[in-house]
């Protein structure tokens, strides 16, 4: 039953932008909600699935980001082996960073993430010799035609990409319900629930916690290439202070713990801002109103508040 | 090292430490606040760079509008920003007082509301505050500073100094202290929670308020104004060690001092980048920050 209805909305999802052809701009917005997904999921698996709250995540991101927009740029490297370094690079600063960080606690680690994020993207804005800077790095090549067997797809139209951003953000999707499946993943339950407990009964909670913590980076980073590669170029506006504290808000929205907690949490932070377009200069100061909505009302995000429902109305 | 003496002149120094010391002041005007809040409802409130921003927006309209006295203005402002926190704390953060991520939500909603509600009213536009003789510069041989740092100083201290006041000797601030150590507690000896949380956001929002208000005239008002006292007030609060008003003041003062003098040796754009490292190298030391203090129960 869950199985059918994954693979409904997969399919849906896939076949969307040939469903309804001529549609550019709606085609970019669902494009740019997949390259939020990724991300989101990196996050989801640390504070969702393991308690720990990251404010510097988008950091992370650029991180990858950056690295795959050299390799693609000025080593002319394919988009596959690109991302996959970046993500690889954004994990390994993720371990080097959690290293020391994650010996603190609570609140204290919080802020260490927010300190992390802000020099990640001061170091983005002022490395001009690597990063470029203010305007970043423009100009990444799309991504080169897939030839299997006969069949060759275009990977560098519109329609193209999207269907790139799809695959990856399932293939971060398959990764986060493996984890979470995984021995790894209940340990990481059993931190979240009670540390202490957690270490009684065997848990080495500081290995666990770098892993996730490195392994959400690198997601994140992943996210940070598929993002940057789509809109061709890598800018530190993406990966700033701001994007980061939204892609909390994409989390928390969604429903942290939830495994599609961050597609939906996702949707709802693009498409929301994009409904209220007809409230014109307003649609901010809405949107601010309906997360403090949000924030009150649905405690455990979207999913929670829909689960919650669902369970009254079996009572009843 | 090759650092010639001549990189340091002794009165760049001097003159960055009387910058660093106002930046601070306000810093720590600002992470008292924002540490009384989470010392008594345990609330990490990321809006109070909004009311910090409402603070320098209410002075702006007491001097074109209400008095151009420059007191008078403080104190209005001042007066509001503890209406808002009242407000804030009665529909938004008492109900959230245990759900830490809904705290940033509810924060990043805060925030979006103000910062656009103040566009729609306001317009884009940075706003001057009409203070001339704010803005007169003293000398001091060869320093040079405005009569507003002078005015920043007092203000702070005033104000620090009477919140001490207030908590170590009336009955009010007795009993937030009392809520902040054990709420279960201090319910037993008939002090009424809600209460204590309402008085301590509408403190917490007059501080917000009145350092807006302080800065407005030095710099502009905007809708980002808030924008990096709080980051700066959040890097106080955790290097004070996020329990005691003394820590936040000295984190703060810490703060604006070490980004005014590292601009004499980093350039300008990696001031944060040198304050934010300087706070993982302490945590790193010592965990709990500069004075904060173990936690019972806590490993």
């Amino acid at each position: 039953m869950k199985a059918a209805a994954t693979l409904l909305a997969v399919a849906t999802a896939a076949l969307l932008p040939v469903a309804f052809p001529g549609q550019p701009y709606m085609l970019q917005l669902a494009t740019l909600t997949l390259c939020g997904i990724v991300p989101a999921i990196g996050l989801n698996l640390l504070f969702g699935y393991t308690g720990l709250v990251s404010l510097g995540h988008m950091g992370f991101a650029g991180v990858g980001g950056y690295a795959a927009a050299l390799l693609m740029k000025q080593a002319g490297w394919p988009f596959l082996p690109a991302l996959g370094s970046g993500a690889l690079l954004a994990g390994a600063v993720g371990l080097l960073v959690g290293i020391p960080c994650l010996r603190l606690r609570s609140h204290f680690f919080i802020i260490v993430t927010l300190a992390v994020g802000l020099i990640l993207s001061t170091l983005f804005t002022n490395l001009d010799w690597l990063t470029g800077g203010a305007e970043g790095l423009p100009g990444i090549p799309r991504p080169r035609p897939l030839a299997i067997g006969g069949v060759r797809i275009v990977l560098a139209t519109p329609i193209g990409f999207y269907w790139v951003a799809l695959a990856v953000t399932l293939g971060a999707l398959l990764l986060q319900w493996a984890v979470v499946r995984s021995p790894f993943g209940s340990a990481l339950a059993a931190i979240r629930q009670d540390e202490t407990m957690a270490a009684a009964r065997g848990v080495d909670v500081f290995a666990h916690k770098l892993a996730v913590f490195a392994l959400s980076a690198g997601i994140a980073g992943a996210g940070g290439a598929l993002q940057a590669s789509f809109l061709r170029v890598a800018a530190p506006a993406s990966f700033d202070l701001a994007a980061s504290i939204n892609l909390v808000a994409v989390v928390i929205i969604g429903g942290p713990g939830y495994l599609a907690g961050p597609v939906l949490g996702s949707i709802v932070f693009v498409a929301l801002p994009e409904a209220l377009r007809a409230a014109a200069q307003a649609r901010l100061f809405v949107f601010g109103a309906v997360l403090v909505l949000l924030a009150l009302f649905a405690p455990r995000g979207l999913l929670g508040l829909g689960t919650r429902l669902l369970r009254r109305h079996a009572a009843s | 090292m090759a650092f010639p003496a001549m990189a340091f002149p002794a009165m760049a120094v001097i003159a960055q430490a009387v910058n660093g010391i106002m930046m601070g002041a306000v810093y720590a005007l600002f992470a008292v606040g924002m540490v009384l809040v989470f010392g008594v409802m345990r609330v990490l409130n990321f809006a109070h760079g909004a009311v910090f921003m409402a603070g320098g927006y209410l002075c702006w309209f007491a001097m074109a509008h209400v008095s151009p006295i420059y007191p008078v203005a403080l104190l209005f402002s001042t007066a509001g920003g503890a209406a808002i926190g009242l407000v804030l704390e009665r529909l938004v953060f008492r109900r959230l007082r245990e759900n830490l991520s809904m705290q940033i939500v509810a924060s990043l909603g805060l925030i979006l509301m103000a910062q656009n509600g103040v566009l729609l009213l306001f317009g884009a536009d940075a706003l001057q505050i009409e203070a001339p003789s704010l803005r007169r510069v003293l000398r001091l041989g060869e320093l040079g500073f405005t009569v507003q740092h002078l005015v920043i100083l007092a203000a702070v201290a005033v104000a620090v100094a009477s919140l001490h006041v207030f908590l170590s000797r009336s009955r009010l601030g007795i009993a937030m202290r009392a809520a902040s150590q054990d709420i279960q507690a201090a319910r037993v000896v008939g002090i009424a929670p809600d209460r204590v949380f309402a008085i301590t956001f509408a403190l917490s929002g007059a501080l917000a308020a009145l350092g807006g208000a302080l800065l407005g005239p030095l710099f502009l008002v905007f809708p980002g104004m808030g924008d990096l006292p709080l980051l700066k007030g959040l890097t106080a609060i955790v290097l004070g060690g996020m329990g005691s008003v003394w820590g936040a003041v000295l984190g703060g003062l810490a703060i604006g001092l070490l980004e005014a003098e590292a601009t004499l040796f980093a350039p300008t754009d990696y001031r944060d980048l040198v304050v934010f490292a300087a706070l993982i190298a302490t945590l790193l030391l010592r965990p709990r920050g500069l004075f904060g203090t173990a936690i019972r129960g806590e490993p």
